[in-house]
């Protein structure tokens, strides 16, 4: 059901009453403890939010539940008190910044968060905007939040179970649904906004933005694409299960339908295997993955998709030996694409994977640089000294986060999502003296 | 190989032009394929690996589907290219290069389009009408099937005073209004035919000039599909309504047609389209790879005998709906929602 302008308003009203209450009342580390809390009660063997959020969050995520099961993993063992305090230590040089006025260097001073964030939540993937809700709470802001229509069970469940450990806190966000088309509402939502938080396509976040109060934050994380890279020094035969294990997982969690999930793995050649072996045994492991987490039942459009792609690059591989597919026997669950082109190719998603060999990281620099602008993540094996060296040229690109494969869909806590921190984006700091 | 293959264009002549005596569909379809794997390298290669030969498929149904997009790939004839009289080439630009269809010849393709075309485009026994052509000519589209096809049925069917509209690559919008105004001053139905996204544009000039038309009755209107990013996209009930309201044409057909194929299928607005006598379009449950049930959604697949020359059972990338009643096509499959936070083959640019 949609909201209307009334009821944003109301819920506006009821998140600034909510945390004005617990300005006073709650310290950094107690509102640490209580997300953090409340995060683990997902974990628990018995916990009835992932029982609620695997009864209903396939239907409108698309994932199967042991998928859902996946993302609640991924989702909540990140959010503990040691991470959340981490983030604040960092991004506020102090654990007290919110609290009080604290010295640092010559300046004392003490951060404030934001009246109110407006975030509007968008896609699938649950983790940013739980991540995004831990913020604002931990920030003492007030949230209104506008639930995916593609995920409206996560942040809502998440609500619910931190409001089971501090209801006042919980208070402090309200969660409401819209869809984009009403206009009025967003506006209403964006008025009362002293920052705001996006998810979305390019357009999306554009008509936010122009909507936005000019003096607001306006923090955007857009739509992306991610890819691996793995060295010859990571292609040995014993290494083989466990590195293919590791990518098959950063493939296929979420459907591929995240901005980490890798679209590409560029395989060095001339290793102790060769990248159409590589290829082999990671079909072997997409394999593997599949039956322990199968994928969510596709829609008329994205079958047909895979079955395009699948058909084309099995008709050509027949006679064209620059490339070669490893796909599952039933049509929609997996493929793994060889093909010898360098240039990066976009997946249809929904586990269909391209692998191209590469003499090295220059080439793959070469084939990406273009879009770097658009890529959110590179993985690589093994993450040693080279990849440090190919990290360091990847961040003169502006590509903001370079991990081990087997980690892409990892992402610390405290990451810097699109390359930027967001706690100490969204305070406003008063100093003493 | 070119005696086999022009005694098969004849029998496939011979079905198109209804000759009594003439093959069955279905036996002739087994001897198109039957040559086609012999002569055509990649299609054999991946028949081979279906297991699909002669010997194996007794059934037109189990004859493998080539996918459009190896027309991208591979030059896919039975025929030295070197030899072809003409070739149309994709518009596509995604992956940068042209599919491209070569033809040995064109008696089959110029017999493939008048039949239907006359049955959804023309009254018995009228006289010709002048057709305005929202299109490219084929000397400013030598590679174009649409513009081929437009000009031989201009030759055929169209008044002296028909006219291209499309110049330059540009739709010359005035004279097209000017000519409209002639016709509906002088009381001459006139037949449109072009591209939905021309048509889009004539819409948008007509409301931007306030301009509405009561063309007289009689005028029709061919569109065909596809955008391409190159108007604002119209669904086609809102198109069709347009159409009506801007300029009183009341007589509306779809061609769906394609450069991998020789034969095109019409219908008027809400109805379906139908296969010919050379014809037969199946819909692909994607999920299975096997036949949808009736009125299930997949992709839409074409046997089109009058791919002698080439390939003759094409796996287009359109959505679509089969039954007894016909088949309707629902638009390109790329058009799949984002669900997630990752761009797509389709987003990314």
């Amino acid at each position: 059901m949609s909201a209307t302008v009334e009821q944003v308003q109301a819920a506006v009203a009821q998140v600034i009453e909510a945390r004005e209450r617990l300005l006073s009342r709650r310290t950094t580390g107690e509102i640490i403890q209580a997300l953090a809390t409340a995060a683990a009660s997902w974990l628990e063997p018995d916990s009835p939010w992932r029982a609620r959020a695997v009864a209903e969050a396939p239907q409108p995520t698309g994932f199967s539940p042991q998928m859902v099961e996946e993302a609640v993993r991924l989702t909540f063992a990140p959010i503990t008190t040691a991470a959340l305090g981490e983030l604040v230590d960092r991004e506020l040089a102090d654990r007290h910044a919110l609290d009080g006025f604290c010295r640092q260097g010559s300046v004392t001073a003490r951060a404030t968060g934001p009246r109110v964030i407006a975030q509007f939540l968008a896609g699938n993937v649950p983790s940013p905007g739980i991540v995004s809700l831990c913020i604002g709470l931990i920030l003492r802001a007030g949230n209104l939040v506008k639930l995916s229509s593609h995920d409206p069970v996560f942040p809502s469940l998440f609500l619910e179970s931190v409001r089971a450990v501090d209801s006042e806190l919980a208070s402090c966000a309200v969660a409401l649904s819209w869809p984009r088309t009403e206009t009025a509402v967003t506006q209403a939502a964006l008025a009362a906004a002293d920052a705001i938080i996006a998810y979305g396509d390019d357009f999306t976040l554009r008509s936010l933005k122009q909507m936005a109060p000019p003096s607001a934050v306006f923090l955007g994380y857009g739509h992306k694409v991610s890819f691996g890279v793995i060295t010859r020094a990571a292609l040995a035969a014993e290494n083989l299960p466990a590195l293919c294990e590791a990518v098959a997982f950063d493939v296929s969690v979420y459907d591929q339908q995240g901005c980490l999930s890798p679209h590409v793995l560029y395989v060095e050649e001339r290793g102790e295997i060769s990248p159409r072996k590589f290829c082999a045994a990671l079909a072997e492991a997409m394999a593997a993955y599949h039956t322990r987490v199968p994928t969510g039942p596709l829609t008329d459009e994205e079958a047909a998709q895979i079955t395009m792609v699948r058909l084309g690059y099995e008709f050509r591989s027949e006679t064209d030996k620059r490339v070669a597919v490893w796909a599952s026997d039933r049509p929609n669950e997996w493929a793994v694409i060889y093909d010898d082109d360098p240039a990066f190719t976009p997946s249809c998603l929904n586990r269909i994977v391209f692998v191209k060999p590469t003499d090295g990281f220059k080439r793959v620099l070469s084939s990406v640089q273009r879009f770097a602008s658009q890529i959110a993540c590179v993985g690589v094996a093994p993450f040693d000294e080279r990849a440090a060296e190919f990290a360091a040229q990847l961040a003169r690109l502006g590509i903001h986060r370079v991990c081990p494969l087997g980690q892409m869909q990892r992402p610390p806590l405290s990451w810097h999502h699109e390359g930027r921190g967001r706690l100490g984006q969204l305070v406003r700091w008063t100093d003493l003296g | 190989m070119c005696t086999d293959g022009i005694r098969l264009e004849q029998k496939v002549l011979a079905l198109i032009r209804g000759e009594p005596g003439a093959a069955s569909f279905e036996a002739l379809a087994l001897e198109v394929f039957a040559f086609q794997y012999e002569h055509c390298a990649p299609y054999r290669a991946y028949c081979d690996r279906l297991g699909c030969t002669p010997q194996t498929v007794t059934d037109w149904r189990a004859i493998p589907a080539v996918p459009t997009r190896a027309f991208k790939d591979f030059s896919l004839t039975c025929f030295p290219t070197d030899e072809a009289v003409a070739e149309f080439h994709t518009s596509g630009t995604t992956s940068g290069r042209p599919g491209r269809h070569f033809f040995r010849t064109l008696a089959v393709y110029d017999a493939a389009m008048v039949e239907p075309f006359r049955a959804a485009l023309l009254e018995p026994a009228e006289r010709p009408l002048p057709m305005l052509l929202l299109a490219p000519s084929p000397s400013e589209a030598p590679h174009s099937s649409l513009s081929y096809m437009l000009e031989r049925l201009r030759e055929k069917f169209g008044a002296p005073e028909s006219e291209y509209f499309v110049v330059a690559g540009r739709l010359e919008r005035e004279r097209l209004v000017r000519r409209l105004c002639e016709a509906q001053w002088a009381s001459q139905p006139v037949m449109l035919l072009g591209t939905a996204f021309a048509f889009v544009h004539l819409l948008d000039y007509c409301e931007q000039e306030n301009l509405t038309f009561e063309l007289p009755t009689g005028s029709r209107i061919m569109e065909t599909g596809g955008y391409k990013g190159r108007s604002r996209e119209l669904p086609v009930g809102e198109l069709y309504r347009q159409l009506r309201a801007r300029l009183g044409v009341t007589w509306l057909v779809n061609e769906y047609g394609m450069t991998e194929l020789s034969s095109q299928f019409y219908s008027r607005e809400g109805e379906r389209k139908r296969a010919s006598r050379w014809t037969r379009v199946m819909v692909i449950n994607p999920r299975t790879g096997g036949p949808a049930e009736d009125d299930q959604v997949g992709l839409i697949r074409v046997l089109d005998l009058a791919n002698v020359w080439s390939v003759a059972c094409i796996q287009t990338e359109d959505l679509g709906r089969s039954s007894s009643e016909g088949f309707a096509v629902l638009g390109r499959a790329a058009n799949a929602e984002v669900r997630g936070c990752s761009l797509t083959a389709e987003t990314w640019q």
